[in-house]
């Protein structure tokens, strides 16, 4: 039990703690939501040549608060064939498992929730935990639109979750703990884990991506095919925070993690000194990650199903299992030192990174040779 | 470090679990229910054998152990149950437990 | 104040889980029994953290919230609710069943809370390491067993379901109505 400031009784203080810990954490990812949906807003319109939100407010930057204001003023409204207990656990149940991983997020050396001994572990388990939320409410809204991306998400964060965690274990192979601060405190200079393991974090980025239902893996709520798949019956405040809140507080923890385990999380110029410093480079070293999704999602486009799937299955599966058997050899061979280890990793992902395109050029080609012999082949309905 | 709640409290709600889940497989006939009541009972099974391998007299690991050879086995039975199931419900468009007996002499 | 804290969260876990458990074999509705059931698992998960086994209750939460959960509300949707939702409840043999049950029941709850507590306890949490070193060293075969029981499950559960290719109707063919298909 930790003594509290100015002498407050321990019990009290915990109490306390706990309290103002859940209160921060709330007004942050409300706040952080509203300022990402506006973020992300400016730079869409920035990257294809638009002006995005200017009415309300300088520069649009109140239009986020004015449609909050919206949804949370929104009748409730709820279809009357929907299962209702479902149909109103759902959102709470993707909601809290996303509140909850930000117990073990490193801010600064004086703030962080909890240092759990488990804490990677920890945010892995919350979010396996969204999966059932989103089943969930595709089932309850009792909508084929609805069923069907609830589904698809399901199967897609399942299969997702496979590298992702794959990923991690290689990063705790070379890192020896699980717990978040000690990770932060292990990687104090400019050589961070980025150089030893590149190929796992490349790995990691691409499942984070599908984990958070982002483009090119938003399948779940493709909105040509499948209107806004498991959201489709949900309106108002449910809707705002499955969609907003979750979404953008789900982006937050992984680019937390990943800025954690792979950047020296809060690690930077004068931490030493003045170890509140941190929250600065966390959050920076944080939203930049985010800028790169904001990004992405204005570049690409979006893939098929079972493109999705196969690509998981087929190309990221194998890769991280590779990767996780070469790395665990090399540290056994060479317990000492990190180099070999850092070398095999560089190489994987020089392989991986030229390897894929080559494959995809051949797999073109083939499907071209298929067109020219002129048999009115469908290279769709073939896969 | 001696603990405010006794062993045996632990172990008491573990067989609670353990005969809830058993009545249900006994008396649901929804195939898919019982296959939640077993998970039940193997919860029980589980809390069990965490609490004596934390808190009786030769404090050892190896219980917890044990407790992840459960989750395969569940993960294992949960998959093939379910399996099972669907492959009986296509043949007959039922999941009571009581209707499939064709196998009957 | 501080002592109580340990039996306040045993008391809400207990009636948590037992209220769940109940829900489960008594609820009419099968959604309601799932998600019933999820409410239990994360409710051992947090009897797991009170007996200090963090690392055992991330297992649970992973597995069963995350994955069996998830694949029984599968099941859940892909077959039809059911009118007959308990048929045992009012047969001949209640009586004799409740007789049979208590007599099995009653001695081994009483043994389970007349049970002499050793009063040793290992410190909460840290359990990782320890876990870890039995899994790979002490219990290194069995692990390799269990993981090649689910390789088999995998492929089981795949072959189980696999629809066989059927034969190809000519268009236009009266459907057969002897043959259900399940429900599309």
């Amino acid at each position: 039990m930790v003594e509290g400031p100015f002498g407050i009784d321990p019990v009290l203080w915990a109490v306390l703690r706990l309290a103002i810990a859940i209160v921060l954490v709330i007004a942050l990812i409300m706040n952080g939501a509203l300022l990402l949906i506006y973020l992300e807003r400016k730079m869409q319109a920035v990257m294809q040549d638009r002006i995005g939100p200017y009415h309300v407010g300088p520069f649009g930057l109140l239009q986020t608060f004015a449609d909050a204001i919206k949804l949370i003023a929104k009748e409730d409204v709820r279809a009357s064939q929907t299962d209702a207990t479902f149909f109103i656990a759902a959102p709470a149940l993707v909601f809290s498992p996303m509140l909850a991983a930000f117990v073990v997020v490193p801010f600064a050396p004086p703030i962080v929730g909890a240092d759990l001994s488990i804490g990677l572990l920890y945010l892995t388990t919350l979010g396996a935990m969204g999966v059932l939320g989103i089943v969930i409410a595709g089932w309850a809204s009792n909508n084929k639109y609805a069923l069907m991306g609830g589904l698809r998400s399901a199967g897609q964060l399942i299969s997702y979750e496979i590298p992702q965690i794959l990923s991690l274990v290689t990063a705790v192979l070379v890192l020896g703990t699980l717990s978040m601060v000690e990770i932060t405190e292990l990687q104090p200079g400019p050589i961070t884990n980025i150089f030893v393991l590149p190929l796992a974090f490349v790995t990691f980025f691409m499942a984070a991506l599908a984990e958070t239902n982002r483009t090119p893996f938003d399948l779940p709520e493709a909105e040509s095919e499948l209107v806004a798949g498991y959201l489709t019956e949900y309106s108002g405040m449910r809707w705002g925070t499955m969609l907003a809140l979750t979404e953008y507080g789900n982006v937050t923890i992984v680019c937390a993690i990943m800025t954690t385990l792979w950047f020296g999380g809060w690690n930077g110029p004068g931490v030493e000194a003045f170890p509140i410093l941190g929250i600065l480079w966390f959050t920076l070293k944080t939203y930049a990650f985010i800028l790169v999704f904001m990004w992405i999602r204005a570049t690409l486009p979006r893939l098929r199903i079972d493109q999705l799937m196969s690509f998981c299955w087929k190309g990221l599966i194998p890769l991280t299992l590779l990767n996780l058997g070469v790395t665990a050899a090399l540290l056994l061979a060479f317990p000492d030192t990190l180099v070999p280890v850092a070398i095999a990793n560089w190489l994987l992902l020089g392989a991986f990174a030229l390897g894929l395109p080559a494959l995809q050029r051949r797999r073109l080609r083939r499907i071209r040779a298929r067109l020219g012999a002129g048999a009115m082949p469908a290279p769709r309905s073939a896969s | 470090m001696t603990s405010a709640v006794p062993l045996g409290a632990f172990i008491a709600v573990s067989a609670l679990l353990f005969f809830i889940g058993l009545g249900g497989v006994l008396v649901r006939r929804n195939a898919v229910v019982i296959l939640m009541c077993v998970e039940l009972m193997l919860n029980a099974a589980n809390l069990a054998f965490v609490a004596f391998s934390r808190r009786f007299g030769l404090v050892d690991e190896r219980g917890s152990v044990f407790v992840v050879f459960v989750f395969v086995v569940a993960a294992a039975e949960v998959a093939v149950g379910l399996a099972i199931i669907l492959a009986a419900y296509r043949n007959r468009p039922t999941v009571d437990v009581d209707e499939i007996q064709r196998m009957k002499g | 104040m501080l002592q109580l804290i340990e039996p306040f969260m045993f008391g809400l876990l207990t009636v948590s889980i037992l209220g769940a458990g109940l829900a489960v074999v008594l609820a009419p509705r099968i959604t309601t029994s799932a998600l019933a059931m999820a409410f239990a698992f994360l409710n051992v998960a947090g009897m797991f953290v009170l007996l200090g086994a963090e690392t055992v209750a991330a297992f649970q939460v992973l597995i069963y919230v995350g994955a069996i959960t998830v694949l029984i509300l599968y099941g859940v949707m892909f077959t039809p609710q059911q009118p007959r939702a308990y048929g045992l409840f009012f047969q001949g043999q209640t009586p004799w069943g409740a007789l049979l049950a208590a007599l099995v029941a009653l001695p081994v709850v009483i043994v389970a809370f007349t049970f002499v507590d050793a009063g040793v306890a290992l410190e909460p949490g840290n359990d990782l390491r320890p876990l870890g070193t039995s899994v790979f060293r002490d219990f290194a075969f069995p692990f390799e067993v269990a993981s090649l029981l689910l390789l088999a499950a995998m492929i089981g559960a795949i072959a189980l379901v696999r629809r066989e290719r059927e034969i190809e109707e000519p268009p236009g063919a009266p459907h057969d109505p002897q043959r259900r298909g399940p429900r599309r």
